[in-house]
């Protein structure tokens, strides 16, 4: 057996898994059931929320080691599902090494929903997040124009290539805006909070601070403590966002 | 009772729209989104009867990790697929922005109520996970 390529598939596997928002232990359980199909006896994964770190120990020959860098992150729940799958598939012998290391490329490069079926989980999710909020109809209404207000935002700073924090802090900032100017102009009884707390629910980092404790009960400190890091920058990108918002709208006349 | 139809539509619809947000494969979306509603209909009545928002946040989550368990059983998919998703509606996500948002605002009073706020749910939500998580590892190893 080729112990290099299978090493290389395995932190590819890895890397998707990760990149797409898995947690820790299942993405260090997925390569090391790969690199147990070597039969060696020396495996060992180190998995950070940040990276990779897998070396197979060769009895007579170097050990090999890989490390793979991993810096963006979002969660994209498809491929977690189809890594898993291939990995599956695999280890019960249905795939060759360079299917699956084919599989895997594919993967990496599918795109699962396209423009406008996005554009209308947001307006779904910020419509219907508001009626959980208290809000009624016109609140409903108001968030999921915001909501698709949000996505193009998002979008147009993506090709910019900007940040994450400056996404983040853009798209909120545009949102509180509008959601400003529609009571201004369009639904003077709105209830403001309602309709900007549910638009930014795309945006707003719950999931990341809950999986945080998870890791953390789980034991996996280091990557229990990033989560909860990175919780704290989306969620003060937001809020500066839409600071800004209110303290620019209250300077220019007060909307706000 | 027309409240309650209402809110466990609202939360089918809004888990849908956010499940496409997060890709999850299509044939699982109905799954992931009646995961959602379930839990967040837990958390509205748990919130019905007593003010306790931990009980309310351990009861929705306990709720979405046990279907999450069973769908993915069922369906043959990771557990994630319909667990994030299904802690979606009760995960406190306005709350560490409320908190965050009072830092910036310098009312260093709310900023705490709602940063405490954050801690409790989000640790009572990952505590019924664990529960949960542990309980279904159970018949396995037997």
């Amino acid at each position: 057996m080729n112990y290099g390529a299978l090493l290389e598939m395995a932190a590819r596997a890895g890397e998707i898994m990760l990149v797409s928002g898995a947690e820790v232990y299942r993405v260090e359980d997925t390569i090391r059931r790969i690199l147990k199909q070597s039969g060696l006896e020396g495996i060992d994964v180190f998995v950070l929320t940040t990276g990779i770190v897998a070396t197979l120990t060769v009895p007579g020959a170097q050990p090999l080691t890989l490390v793979r860098r991993v810096s963006r992150r979002e969660t994209n729940l498809n491929r977690i599902y189809r890594v898993n799958d291939v990995s599956r598939h695999f280890c019960s012998g249905a795939l060759t090494l360079e299917e699956a290391r084919a599989q895997l490329e594919e993967i990496a490069a599918a795109v699962r929903y396209h423009f406008w079926k996005k554009c209308a989980g947001y307006a779904l999710t910020t419509g219907f997040f508001a009626i959980l909020f208290g809000g009624g109809p016109a609140e409903c209404a108001a968030s999921a124009a915001v909501g698709t207000l949000l996505f193009f935002v998002l979008r147009g700073l993506a090709r910019l290539r900007l940040n994450d924090f400056c996404q983040n802090a853009g798209g909120s900032f545009v949102l509180a805006a509008a959601s400003c100017g529609i009571r201004q102009w369009l639904l003077p009884q709105m209830n403001l909070d309602a309709v900007i707390i549910s638009s930014l629910m795309p945006l707003v980092p719950g999931v990341t601070f809950t999986a945080a404790i998870r890791d953390t009960l789980n034991g996996d400190y280091s990557s229990g403590v990033a989560r909860c890091a990175e919780a704290v920058v989306v969620a003060l990108a937001v809020a500066s966002g839409v600071g800004a918002a209110m303290l620019a709208l209250g300077m220019t006349g007060g909307l706000a | 009772m027309n409240e309650l139809l209402i809110q466990g539509a609202a939360a089918f619809l809004a888990v849908l729209g956010f499940s496409v947000i997060l890709d999850v494969p299509g044939r699982f979306l109905l799954c992931a989104a009646a995961c959602g509603g379930a839990s967040w209909l837990a958390y509205y009545l748990s919130l019905e009867r007593s003010p306790s928002l931990i009980a309310a946040a351990f009861l929705s989550s306990l709720t979405a990790a046990v279907l999450s368990h069973l769908f993915a059983r069922w369906q043959k998919a990771p557990v994630t697929v319909f667990l994030v998703a299904g802690i979606l509606p009760a995960v406190p996500g306005a709350s560490i922005y409320r908190s965050v948002y009072n830092v910036i605002q310098g009312e260093a009073d709310l900023a705490n109520l709602y940063l405490m706020q954050t801690v409790q749910i989000a640790g009572a939500m990952a505590l019924a996970i664990f529960i949960v998580d542990s309980l279904f590892r159970l018949p396995r190893r037997g």
